[in-house]
């Protein structure tokens, strides 16, 4: 049965083409595989019908704004985190507001194709989502899983799934309400004592190949030579070894300070599975704690670090001791 | 060469004898995926039906980091490994991309000792495919799911036990204590790999490929099909026959290291003077399936993918090589552009 809602996106995504007030919609379309959608480009209105949105769209589309050039004309179907990075990047100067349309859809969460795959035997041949459960055929055989047990974490973990800041708003309300995810998993990362916490990144970046699909999924790394490539001087090891995987890492997250909107689309990416919102989301817990800050939230709100200046009276505001150990 | 028999009671005893003689790599289960890794007990094969390991097992003789010398002054010499090596479980497709690697590696003027002193003296038995998965195309590039190419032999899997096809004298002497297979067995063999390729790609017309692919060279197809690539490593990375290297200095290590380099990446073609001669995704993606499809085929008559389907499982956005193909041959036809 088709969703509702994606009739209501191509009506308006139409609307925008023939009005001529953009160049381009970026959304998704059916892709290759059961289990995949592919990012998809319509400029033009018979392109429309190929629209499509669903739990399988793994990637955070505000990518794409670094790929395209900033007098572009752009409308971007977007859920919340995707609504959020746009607007981060926007802040940053990667577009400019007026030439972006945004279409917002409440978000229902992102299906994490490994948790599919874990609860099967065999090649899937069709997913199919009614409401609060996916429909996955496998060896012929026909799996009712609840949704809510298949979501990646990120989605999980959202605090925002409803887009904010949009032009167009399909459906007012979303499908999962507000603030009824999982953030718990972060107190209990802080709990472990230092040596615990190297023991976790060690495990997850040992399997890094350094293929950086990480990097490119994500709308915020969107330097032009990033630091990894950079040769003089070398900052870190390009052999596939600990010191360069771990550097590679750590200075990653850290430069998604105030800027990771905590879609997970590195992790959804990545073709060994590391886990690595982990990081970032630590990251933003201490910017909401000791800046009142929220990545993508507000329109005119520079990331702290954006704005911190030396004069600045906590400029090395510390609390509870939780940095140092 | 020979045909021989192996029970489902003798495999155990016979996988023991090669784990204590030799170093058996098979695919093994981790935390996350399968892969080859070196085995101590039977318990940890993971060989099934269908299904690869995520990382092609090209590394084990390519290693997507290897060490070529150490600067104390002398070259690192490459150590010869006490335990000949024993790969185990390879699918045909991988087990082909190793011979195709041989071009690139093996070549009689300027043989890459690194690669050969790992290849030359390893053993490789694949393992029939008789589920192939949904993103499996080896038929379409020249391959079969019982391809040998690349093997020393050959496991195919019945119910009772294994008909072991042997192609090359150093594999013939790990089975001389099995029994030939009869005939009946190997009959089987033949019907179950008519029942699997049943329903398999047909076979893609490789000079025509390569004919339209350079007469696109300069068309929009690219810029098209690679609207929505993110520039990342995986499908290069995870792909059993791209061989490029980077060659570097770990100055801290007093190292001079080979790492595994991707055509897919910005700054793979980036000149010293600053000057890109790929400077777009469109360029680079241009390169992959070109490399694959247009250039292997010039140079070696064949095509230089050999169907796997990793690159089509695990890229980010679902950029399918074998639609690409496909959309490329029929570009004319839909328009040309949008």
């Amino acid at each position: 049965m088709e969703n509702p809602r994606i009739q209501k996106i191509r009506a308006e995504a139409q609307k925008l083409l023939i009005e001529e007030k953009v160049d381009v919609v970026i959304g998704f379309k059916k892709g290759s595989l059961p289990s995949k959608m592919q990012p998809f480009f319509a400029s033009s209105v018979e392109e429309i019908e190929q629209l499509e949105l669903n739990g399988l769209c793994s990637n955070n589309l505000a990518v794409y704004l670094n790929h395209r050039s900033k007098g572009e004309r752009v409308a971007i179907i977007c859920r919340g985190c995707e609504s959020r990075a746009i607007q981060t990047l926007v802040l940053e100067n990667r577009h400019a507001r007026e030439n972006l349309t945004l279409i917002g859809i409440p978000c229902i969460g992102i299906l994490d194709i490994h948790k599919i795959e874990q609860k099967l035997q065999g090649s899937i041949s069709s997913i199919t989502e009614e409401e609060g459960q996916v429909v996955v055929v496998s060896g012929g055989r026909e799996h009712r899983f609840d949704r809510l047990d298949l979501l990646h974490d990120a989605c999980l973990h959202c605090e925002h799934p409803t887009p904010v800041n949009v032009d167009i708003m399909i459906d007012e309300a979303g499908w999962i309400p507000e603030n009824s995810f999982d953030k718990s998993y972060c107190q209990a990362f802080r709990l472990l004592n230092i040596a615990q916490r190297y023991e976790k990144f060690s495990h997850e970046t040992e399997r890094c190949i350094r293929c950086y699909a990480c990097r490119e999924a994500c709308p915020m790394c969107y330097c032009e030579e990033c630091f990894v490539d950079h040769s003089r001087p070398q900052w870190i090891e390009s052999t596939v070894e600990q010191a360069g995987q771990q550097a590679w890492h750590i200075i990653r997250a850290f430069h998604q300070t105030g800027r990771c909107v905590s879609c997970g689309a590195c992790e959804r990416a990545c073709p060994l599975e590391i886990k690595m919102t982990y990081l970032t989301d630590l990251l933003n817990q201490d910017m909401e704690r000791d800046y009142g800050f929220e990545v993508g939230m507000l329109p005119d709100q520079l990331p702290p670090f954006a704005t911190l200046s030396e004069t600045e009276e906590q400029f090395f505001h510390q609390q509870d001791g939780d940095h140092v150990h | 060469m020979s045909i021989k028999w192996l029970s489902n009671q003798d495999y155990e005893k016979l996988l023991s004898g090669l784990i204590r003689e030799y170093s058996l790599y098979a695919p093994c289960r981790s935390e996350k995926e399968l892969g080859f890794r070196l085995v101590e007990e039977i318990s940890q094969i993971a060989i099934e039906d269908s299904g690869n390991t995520r990382f092609p097992p090209k590394s084990l003789f390519f290693p997507q980091s290897e060490v070529l010398m150490k600067y104390n002054g002398i070259l690192h010499s490459v150590e010869k490994e006490e335990k000949r090596k024993i790969l185990f479980g390879v699918r045909p497709c991988d087990a082909r991309a190793m011979k195709l690697l041989d071009h690139a590696f093996n070549d009689e003027k300027a043989p890459d000792e690194y690669w050969q002193s790992k290849r030359d003296s390893a053993i490789v038995i694949s393992y029939a495919c008789i589920a192939p998965g949904g993103t499996c195309f080896c038929t379409m590039v020249g391959g079969s799911p019982f391809g040998t190419v690349g093997s020393d032999a050959q496991f195919v899997k019945l119910e009772d036990g294994f008909v072991i096809r042997i192609y090359s004298e150093q594999a013939e002497k790990l089975f001389t204590d099995l029994p030939d297979a009869q005939k009946k067995m190997t009959q089987a063999a033949n019907d179950l790999f008519d029942q699997v390729i049943n329903g398999m790609p047909a076979m893609v017309e490789k000079q025509q490929v390569h004919d339209k692919l350079l007469s696109l060279f300069e068309s929009d197809f690219w810029r098209e099909i690679s609207e929505s690539c993110l520039g990342c490593g995986v499908c290069t990375f995870l792909c059993p026959t791209c061989f490029c290297f980077d060659i570097v200095d770990e100055t801290l290590r007093k190292e001079r290291v080979r790492n595994w380099d991707s055509c897919m990446f910005r700054i793979y073609s980036l000149e010293a003077s600053g000057h890109n001669p790929r400077p777009t995704k469109s360029e680079r993606t241009r390169q992959r399936v070109m490399h694959k499809y247009a250039y292997w085929v010039d140079q070696i008559n064949e095509i230089g993918c050999t169907g796997c389907g990793r690159c089509v499982e695990f890229c980010p956005v679902n950029i399918d090589i074998r639609e690409i193909v496909e959309k490329a041959l029929h570009w004319e036809m839909i328009g040309g552009a949008k």
